[in-house]
């Protein structure tokens, strides 16, 4: 009955409309977002290793800023395994995986990468982190015909990664 | 204080279809208590006035990220954060179209 009352308001006044709007024309994904945040982890756990080397005579402001380290690498690890999962649940399809079996495995070890770096400061994992995103991004850009070029990234740390060679 | 909007779209399928209605508050003290799975009613500056459901809260930011209930949703993965400015009003009341 409310429908119909309305549905008749609407006829008569136009009600606004609220958009559900879809992605036109199809889901966008790009690994580029989970890259940039796996990047951002390790040049937290560099800020970190800097500051504790500078020493501490100020505990107060060390205490801070590497707290603030820290909740931004807690972030983008998260963040990192967020948009991986995002790609690899939504876009990946049976005939992506039919090419690239290593895959799944491959999504795993980001996410338990993902994890470990939250737990430690130790670089090597933050550097095995990016490895792992980057290994997807060029998974990701063969399922869509597109070769990829590895370049250093133009900003700390200037580490290798993968991008879509267009 | 409240405002009826017809649903268009079905990024929200199948929790809120093409044809449906939402009656939403405007009032702030709904809108300070944004929670995650609320539906919310928001300006965007490039596709106008969206529904979706709010996925969490950035309580630093001031700000809400958004999703649709379908893989292919417009959300917050291309939007990015939705400011608390931008958004209009909560559901409250949804009045689904009839099946026949």
């Amino acid at each position: 009955m409310f429908y119909q009352i309305f549905e008749a308001l609407d006829k008569k006044f136009g009600v606004e409309r609220a958009q559900a709007h879809c992605d036109i024309p199809c889901g966008i994904y790009d690994p580029i977002t989970a890259q940039i945040a796996a990047l951002s982890v390790v040049r937290m756990m560099d800020l970190m290793a800097e500051a504790e080397a500078k020493g501490h005579d100020n505990h107060l402001a060390f205490i801070n800023s590497m707290a603030r380290y820290i909740a931004v690498k807690e972030e983008h690890a998260e963040k990192a395994k967020h948009e991986v999962r995002v790609i690899w649940g939504d876009y990946i399809k049976p005939e992506h995986i039919a090419k690239h079996p290593e895959l799944h495995e491959l999504v795993f070890k980001i996410m338990k990468l993902g994890s470990k770096v939250r737990q430690t400061a130790d670089r090597q994992t933050g550097l095995d982190f990016v490895e792992a995103v980057n290994k997807f991004a060029e998974i990701f850009w063969d399922t869509k015909g597109i070769a990829v070029k590895k370049a250093k990234a133009p900003y700390a740390p200037a580490l290798e990664m993968v991008y879509p060679n267009l | 204080m409240l405002q009826l909007l017809k649903v268009t779209g079905e990024s929200l399928s199948p929790l809120y279809k093409e044809g449906d209605f939402v009656v939403i508050t405007t009032l702030p003290f709904f809108l300070r208590r944004l929670r995650q799975g609320n539906i919310i009613v928001f300006q965007h500056g490039l596709y106008g006035t969206l529904i979706k459901i709010v996925e969490r809260v950035l309580l630093d930011e001031d700000a809400v990220y958004v999703i649709g209930a379908n893989e292919d949703s417009l959300d917050s993965r291309r939007l990015g954060p939705i400011s608390r400015a931008a958004i209009k009003g909560r559901v409250l009341w949804h009045i689904a179209k009839p099946t026949h």
